[in-house]
This record gives C-alpha cells, sequence and structure tokens, in this order.
C-alpha cells in the first residue's frame, strides 16, 4: 500500500479551528488508509464505512488536542484501530470467531493449494486479522494493542503466532505444512 | 529428533525476544531459516497489499454531523444563558415561595435536572452514530428544553407564587429524562 501520508501544516492548522473545508480535506487524505486499517480488521465492508465515519468524527471533536507531536496519520490511526477495535467488541464476535476458526481447520476445496495472501488473511478470525495487521503492518506494540482490546499481552503475542502458523497452513500444501 | 522451533519462537526470534536457544537453532537449522524467511516475506507480502477503498463516500454524514453538533452548541450556549437568568431570578425571588412543599418540590426538581446535565455530558455522546429518527428527536427535545428555560427566565412574580416555576422545572425534568434516554440510554443499548 503506497498513499502519501503527509498534509501541509497549515491545513492542520485550519481544521483545528473548525474550518469545514479544512476537515474535509483530511477526511481526503486520510480516508483511504483508515477505511484500509477498518476493512482488514471487520469482514463487512459497511462495517468499515462505520469506521471511518467514527473516526472522523472523533477526529473533528478532538483534533484542537493534537498537539503536532509525532505524524498526524499516527495520531488519526491510534483513533481508527480503536474504534474498529471497538466496533469488534461491540459486536461480540469472539463467539463467532471460535466458530469461524474451527470451520476454517479445513480449508474448502474451492480455496486449495493455491489459495493467495489476501484470501488467506480474509480467513483469519476478526481478533487474528486484527493483531497481524496492527503489529506487522500497522507497526502496534503488542502493548498497544493490548490495551486497545483489553487483552494481555500474552493474549497479542500468542494470537499473532496462531495466525501466522495458520496463514501458514492456508499458503503451504498440506503435506509440506509443519 | 530435531525439534524445530515452533511459529511462537519463530516470532519471538523475529521480534527479538525468542530464547538464546531458539535463536540459536533458527541460525543453525536450514529449515527453521527458511520457516523465518517465509514469516519475513509473508508480512512484506501483508504491507504490498493495495489499499482497500471505501465503496461509499461518507463525508456527508460528518459534515451533516458537524453542522448539527454546531447548531447544538449554538442553542445549548443560549440555553444555558436563559437557565443562569432564571436561576439568578429564582434567588431573588425565592422568599416568594411560600409553601414549604412547593420549595421542596421545587429544590427536588432542580436536582434531578442537574443530575441528568451531569449524566449527558458523563456520557459524552457526542461523535456517536445515530439514526435519523434520533437525531430528529434529540434535535426537538433540545429546542423544547431550550424554550423552557426561555419561559423560566421569563416568570413573573406571581407565577412564582402559584407554583408554576415548580411545573415548569417539572416539565424540563421530564424532557432531560427523554433526552438521556434518547442520547444514552439507546445508544448504550446497542454498545456504542
Amino acid at each position: 500500500m503506497t498513499l502519501s501520508l503527509t498534509v501541509p501544516d497549515i491545513l492542520v492548522a485550519r481544521a483545528k479551528a473548525g474550518d469545514l473545508e479544512a476537515l474535509e480535506g483530511l477526511y481526503r487524505a486520510f480516508e483511504t488508509p483508515v477505511y484500509n486499517l477498518a476493512r482488514r480488521i471487520c469482514r463487512a465492508p459497511e462495517d468499515a464505512e462505520d469506521v471511518v465515519q467514527e473516526t472522523f468524527l472523533e477526529v473533528v471533536k478532538s483534533i484542537r488536542h493534537y498537539r503536532g507531536e509525532g505524524h498526524l496519520w499516527g495520531w488519526i490511526r491510534q483513533i481508527a484501530s480503536s474504534k474498529a477495535l471497538m466496533r469488534l467488541r461491540r459486536e461480540k464476535l469472539r463467539a463467532t470467531d471460535e466458530f469461524v476458526e474451527e470451520t476454517a481447520g479445513s480449508p474448502p476445496a474451492s480455496l486449495g493449494a493455491r489459495i493467495d495472501l489476501e484470501r488467506a488473511f480474509a480467513h483469519l478470525t476478526e481478533t487474528s486479522r486484527a493483531v497481524v495487521w496492527l503489529h506487522d503492518v500497522e507497526g502496534f506494540t503488542h502493548e498497544e494493542i493490548a490495551e486497545q482490546m483489553g487483552r494481555t499481552v500474552s493474549f497479542s503475542k500468542s494470537q499473532l503466532a496462531r495466525a501466522h502458523a495458520r496463514l501458514r497452513r492456508l499458503l503451504v500444501p498440506e503435506p509440506e505444512a509443519r | 529428533m530435531t525439534m524445530h522451533c515452533t511459529m511462537d519462537d519463530l516470532v519471538a526470534v523475529r521480534d527479538g525476544e525468542g530464547s538464546v536457544s531458539a535463536r540459536r537453532h533458527v541460525e543453525e537449522c536450514g529449515e527453521c531459516r527458511g520457516e523465518m524467511e517465509a514469516l519475513y516475506q509473508r508480512v512484506a507480502q501483508l504491507k504490498a497489499l493495495p489499499a482497500l477503498r471505501p465503496a461509499r463516500d461518507r463525508w456527508h454524514v460528518v459534515r451533516d454531523a458537524i453542522t448539527a453538533e454546531r447548531a447544538r452548541r449554538r442553542r445549548w450556549t443560549r440555553a444555558g444563558l436563559a437557565l443562569a437568568a432564571a436561576l439568578v431570578g429564582l434567588m431573588v425571588v425565592r422568599p416568594l415561595l411560600q409553601s414549604p412543599l412547593l420549595a421542596d418540590e421545587l429544590a427536588q426538581a432542580k436536582l434531578e435536572s442537574a443530575q441528568l446535565e451531569n449524566t449527558l455530558q458523563d456520557a459524552d455522546p457526542e461523535g456517536r452514530v445515530v439514526s435519523g429518527r434520533e437525531a430528529e428527536l434529540t434535535a426537538r427535545l433540545e429546542d423544547q428544553i431550550a424554550l423552557l428555560d426561555g419561559r423560566l427566565g421569563q416568570l413573573s412574580e406571581r407565577a412564582l407564587e402559584e407554583g408554576q416555576v415548580v411545573d415548569l422545572w417539572r416539565q424540563r425534568v421530564d424532557l432531560m429524562q427523554q433526552l438521556v434516554q434518547v442520547r444514552v440510554t439507546r445508544a448504550n443499548y446497542v454498545g456504542l
């Protein structure tokens, strides 16, 4: 994913002052990365769109508190991941997660050995996807993930290892899989 | 039999947290080095996945929410000023409430109203996604409360004597309860 995530300081300053055009400028600049993050975690596109909406409502509400320390995308990304994980919790999908994991134990024949990474990733549970994406792609620490998920650091670490083991099994033909 | 690294070991070694024995094993075992390389490649491929883009533009929803919130703040500012004026008025004319019962009822209604205001503020329901119907209901209730606060600020001494002020405060409590129901209870119900 190659996106320009830099916005002019003047745009941020105007957004902090409540300028509607500047706020739209921020929305346009970060809409796709926020959606991408949310969509990698949430199963339904509509849920990811809701996360985008909730994230920017929070950005609008809180941007006056943003002090320009660190990259703006880092700040927005924190809000987006929090909203996405909150949505996971809210929908209480953990019980469903277990079911998905069980049924996904034997990949359907249509997936076969040539299943690509995107489809394999989509085959993980929401929790596993969230941990892999936030840790390995977005660069969150286990401590940050654990805090946002309301779980322990050990949980985040074990989810990451389990997810990679599962990805490996989905991507590598069974006789070769460890 | 050689004991290869588990995925937990590999991920830990990659993240600089693996045990000495696991690190040494990865260095010495070609198979586990291959697994480690595959792990790096998988993550690199994940990072290289094309960005997913939303099918629908939600900016108009965000913009409408900003506009509605600004209008709401303006209404509450006006209402707050009216309420402050009413409270000052009440302090001045409170001795006119001769009946101890009415005075107690007034104090109780004011207390309930303040508690409901606090509930609303503590819940911080701003920025949540609400349906159009709820947004409309919220705006209507806030308008009614603002209107009521305006009347409280303009009460005549006679109205105070007749206990009308108590009725108005009771109405305010009732409207505040409805507002809390819409803006807090429903949001909690759906887990927002």
